[in-house]
């Protein structure tokens, strides 16, 4: 039974999980979605109340009832390399790629329907509520006055976009950031737009769950930082990121958030508070993992393999 | 016009450098120009950033 992988070939962090399959014996097939019709092949008959085909990528081929499971890491647009690539058949490519993978019977990381509905960071902050993680308080509005009455009640906010998505044309950043005092809301009218109380840190926490196993990662605030920069992901280097205890508590939570999103992964992002309390900000289905392996040593490759071959 | 939220945007960081390692398609792993697989060469990966949440990505949103 084979693990079928769909990403890109630049995916250097698919690699740290592919090694360890590799090294286990289990087999691969890596196949980008964009290669279809270029490089990557599918081919699947429907008769006489069966299903039987096969997917290709170079020379690796896989039985659609082969697959033991499905990583959906970072894969390219459907046919998107195609001889002659267009919308039309990026539509008609996906549809026939993850049509026939929804039900081939194999487990996902992470199934697309469940995926789909998890990137919604509103749904996030409302699922985290209901699971009894802290979230800050936050307003998501179009109105002005609606911002100016949160800001008044919460004088201290961040801003960040509401999709988790940046504008590419120029290519930007639009990092989480400190709305200063006296700030006109007047442009809130002209995009949805989300802010939040922040959070006084101590330390930024990167909690990644792979089936039920969680793997926390800490890194502490320096004393002499500069309380504007609330993106860990924009801020100075500081220190390394370092192995942490998940508090019982969050660790429930976060096992009944994966439970109900459906979700075999998720990497999760915290700030802890002065008084040590784990402020959940959000859980990115697809987050970025090998940062915190090479920093702190924890086998968050080898446990996705492990899950993906079925031995976790 | 603009949104409130682009107020505070800022130009996407490129990468300067192209990343020393080719995809292999025998071994689906990307490789060093030594040959040695790119991933187990984890100063590597801490200098490119390659596997760092980042924002601003043209190809995915889930860092």
């Amino acid at each position: 039974m084979t693990v079928l992988i769909l990403t890109a070939e630049e995916d250097v962090t698919a690699d740290m999980v592919v090694a360890h399959l590799n090294a286990s014996g289990v087999p691969v097939v890596r196949l980008d979605p964009a290669d279809l019709t270029a490089g990557a092949e599918l081919s699947v008959e429907y008769g006489r109340g069966t299903v039987r085909g096969h997917l290709s990528s170079g020379r690796r081929r896989v039985s659609l009832d082969g697959i033991r499971s499905v990583w959906v890491r970072r894969p390219g647009v459907p046919a998107a390399r195609a001889a002659e690539p267009s919308p039309w058949l990026t539509q008609e490519a996906a549809q026939a790629l993850y049509g026939v993978l929804r039900d081939c019977g194999a487990r996902w990381m992470n199934d697309p329907d469940a995926a789909r509905r998890a990137r919604h960071k509103p749904w996030q902050l409302r699922l985290a509520q209901r699971c009894g993680l802290p979230v800050p308080a936050t307003v998501i509005t179009t109105v002005p006055g609606a911002a100016r009455e949160f800001a008044e009640r919460f004088p201290d906010l961040v801003v960040k976009p509401v999709s988790g998505t940046h504008p590419q044309e120029p290519p930007q950043a639009v990092p989480t950031s400190r709305v200063a005092p006296g700030t006109d809301f007047a442009a809130v009218a002209y995009g949805p737009t989300l802010l939040q109380r922040r959070i006084a840190k101590r330390a930024d926490i990167r909690l990644t769950a792979v089936g039920t196993t969680l793997l926390a990662a800490r890194k502490e605030i320096p004393p002499d930082a500069d309380p504007d920069e609330v993106d860990v992901r924009f801020a100075a280097p500081g220190g390394p990121w370092r192995p942490a205890e998940v508090p019982e508590d969050t660790a429930r939570r976060v096992h009944a958030y994966l439970h109900r999103a459906r979700l075999a992964y998720g990497a999760f992002d915290f700030v802890e508070d002065v008084e040590g309390t784990w402020w959940f900000l959000e859980c990115n289905q697809s987050g970025q993992f090998g940062f915190v392996e090479v920093d702190t040593g924890q086998p968050i490759a080898r446990t996705i393999a492990a899950w993906l071959a079925g031995t976790a | 016009m603009q949104p409130f939220a682009l107020n505070y945007a800022r130009p996407a960081a490129e990468r300067e450098t192209a990343t020393p390692y080719v995809y292999d398609a025998g071994l689906q792993l990307n490789v060093l120009l030594d040959g040695r697989i790119a991933a187990f060469d984890h100063a590597l990966l801490r200098e490119l950033g390659t596997t760092t949440s980042t924002a601003g990505s043209k190809t995915h949103f889930d860092d």
